[in-house]
This record gives structure tokens, sequence and C-alpha cells, in this order.
């Protein structure tokens, strides 16, 4: 009988080591919330809107030409990928680092000329402060560059930004991290299909 | 605009030496940016130089480079790409891109866009790039 529980504790131990190697982080975002707009206008709260939901979560702004649509696209691959593995209750966020330009209009465009699917993504917008507050939970940093005014007096500027995607797990915690516009698709899936197991 | 594209690439025909490839850009909307991608092979024993690209489509278009700092990226622009003799130079996701500024109108999948590319050796070379999603 002793060997069998010796047995069975190993291996739990086996693979939550294992786990833990996969998914290294696990920090609870649940503490705080905020309030931020979605891409149709509406006030909605985060973490309350991925509540019970594996989600991804992408950092980006939408006057990106290069780093931002690369991380987009490989999240629109990853449910891709997910769904070819009948896994299809995975949450998508995008958040806006650049809420002065990414209004929800902004944000919606953005979203339908890429083909996103709402009913698993959502744009994510809001006042400054609240949503560099958020982006402080993540350890996501993003500074104007290049800043200038055009002839209409309309401020123009790039932004250098930390380069992410986050996997979030069901109970509202960060598990980890992943370089957005290289992101290994592969991988991300794999981690996904661990939180399920 | 595109009269006087057409009386350049007249006076400054294109150059056999400088042969562009496989021109692409991500879908985008009015108003925003997006980047041009292309292959760059330089054929000739001897450098050349892109200096500039020229499009109806958007109001600016630059050369950029994508870099990186840690785990921070940005991009900026340049002045010019060398494309060393005999030598192929890819701009691509990540990396050299051109980038167009302020769109005039939405660019979806399968929209083509045509682009001056100016060269200090080869002069102009005309471009026709397709729009589409990278696979």
């Amino acid at each position: 009988m002793n060997k069998i529980i010796l047995i069975a504790v190993s291996i739990f131990i086996l693979f939550s080591l294992s786990c833990k190697e996969k998914l290294p982080l696990d920090k609870d975002l649940t503490k705080k919330s905020y309030n931020l707009i979605n891409q149709e206008g509406e006030e909605v709260v985060f973490p309350e809107i991925i509540k019970g939901q594996i989600t991804v979560m992408g950092f980006i702004f939408t006057h990106c030409p290069d780093i931002c649509p690369m991380t987009t696209h490989n999240m629109y691959l990853t449910e891709k990928e997910l769904k070819k593995a009948n896994i299809n209750e995975v949450k998508f966020i995008a958040l806006s680092f650049d809420p002065d330009r990414d209004s929800p209009e902004v944000l919606k465009k953005f979203a339908e000329i890429r083909e996103l699917d709402f009913n698993s993504w959502t744009l994510l917008t809001g006042k400054r402060t609240t949503v560099y507050e958020l982006l402080k939970r993540f350890d996501v940093k993003a500074i104007k560059t290049d800043e200038s005014v055009d002839e209409e007096g309309n401020s123009e500027y790039s932004m250098m930004h930390t380069d992410r995607i986050s996997l979030i797990d069901e109970n509202g915690r960060l598990r980890k991290n992943y370089k957005g516009s290289t992101l290994n698709v592969e991988e991300l899936v794999n981690d996904i299909k661990t939180l399920k197991d | 605009m595109n009269a006087l594209l057409a009386i350049l690439f007249v006076l400054f025909p294109s150059d056999d030496n400088i042969k562009i490839k496989d021109a692409w850009m991500r879908p985008s909307s009015e108003k925003m940016s997006t980047a041009l991608y292309f292959v760059i092979e330089n054929k000739s024993e001897t450098a050349d130089t892109l200096f500039q690209v020229d499009s109806d489509l958007a109001e600016r278009v630059e050369i950029h480079e994508t870099y990186s700092e840690g785990e921070m990226m940005g991009m900026r622009k340049v002045d010019f790409i060398v494309i060393e003799g005999k030598s192929t130079f890819e701009l691509k996701p990540g990396a050299h891109h051109i980038m167009l500024m302020k769109l005039k109108k939405d660019i979806n999948d399968g929209d083509k866009g045509e682009f001056v590319l100016h060269f200090k050796q080869a002069g102009d070379i005309n471009v026709t790039a397709i729009t589409k999603k990278p696979k």
C-alpha cells in the first residue's frame, strides 16, 4: 500500500515539476480590476472579461506597421491551430498601449481588416492611466519615439515597446510570456493544451 | 502624380542589374500604416543604393528598420539601404521594410499597389506589390 502511495506522490511531483518548467510564471492578476473600453465602445472590466477562460493576451498599437501586425497575426494563427485541435474556448485579447490614437472605432477596423472573430477576440483601450497601470502588471513597457506634429497639428509618433504575448490560465493567473512578433505558435498551442489537461 | 512617375520612368529606365522579387504588403486600413516587403537582387559587380520609394497609396513612404533593445522593439527611419554587388537584400518582417504612413484607402487581401523604387545606379524601378496575410 505504502509503495502505491509513494509511486502516486512521485508521479504527482514529476507532473508538477514538468508543468512548472513549461509554465514558469504564476502571477495572480485577479487582485485588482481595470475599467477599459472594448472595440464596440462598451465599458468592460479586466480581468472579469476573461473570467474562467484560458486567455492569450497581446500588446499592440494599431499604427505599428511591422511588429504589432506580426504579433496579432501570430495570435490569429494560434487560434487557427487551436480550432484544428478542436479547442474553441480560448479567449484572445489585444490591449492597445496607444489609447490616445486607438479609439474603439480604430481598434474595430484594425480587427475587421484582419478578419479577427469577435466571438473570441476583444480589443481593448481606455484611459491612459488605467491602461498603463495594467501594462505594469504584465511588465510591459511602451514609450513614444520620433514624435512630431503634422501640418494639421496632429501628433505623430512611433512607439518602442515590449514585444509580448502572455498566456493566462482560467483562474486569472499569468503563466507564461512569449515574444509576440516571433512567437513559436506550436509552443503556445502546446502550453494551452497543458493548461487544459 | 502617376503621370510624373511615368515620365520619371521613361527618363530613367530600369536597370536589369537590379531585380525586385516577391513584393507584398500586409492588409491595413485607410489613415493607418502598413509595411511593404520585397527582395532586391543585385546582379552587378558593384554596390547599389535604394534611397527613396514613392507611391500614391500613402501620404508618406519611408525606408525603415525594426530594431530591438532587450525585450523592447521599435522602428526608425533609415536614409538608404546599400545592396552589395552580387548579393541579395531582403526587406522582411521584423527587419528593414518600407513604411507606408496614412494610407489613402483600405488595402485588403489580394489588392495591388504600385511603387517606384529609386536606386542610385539602377535608376527607377516600378514594382507592383500584392496585399496578403503572411502564412
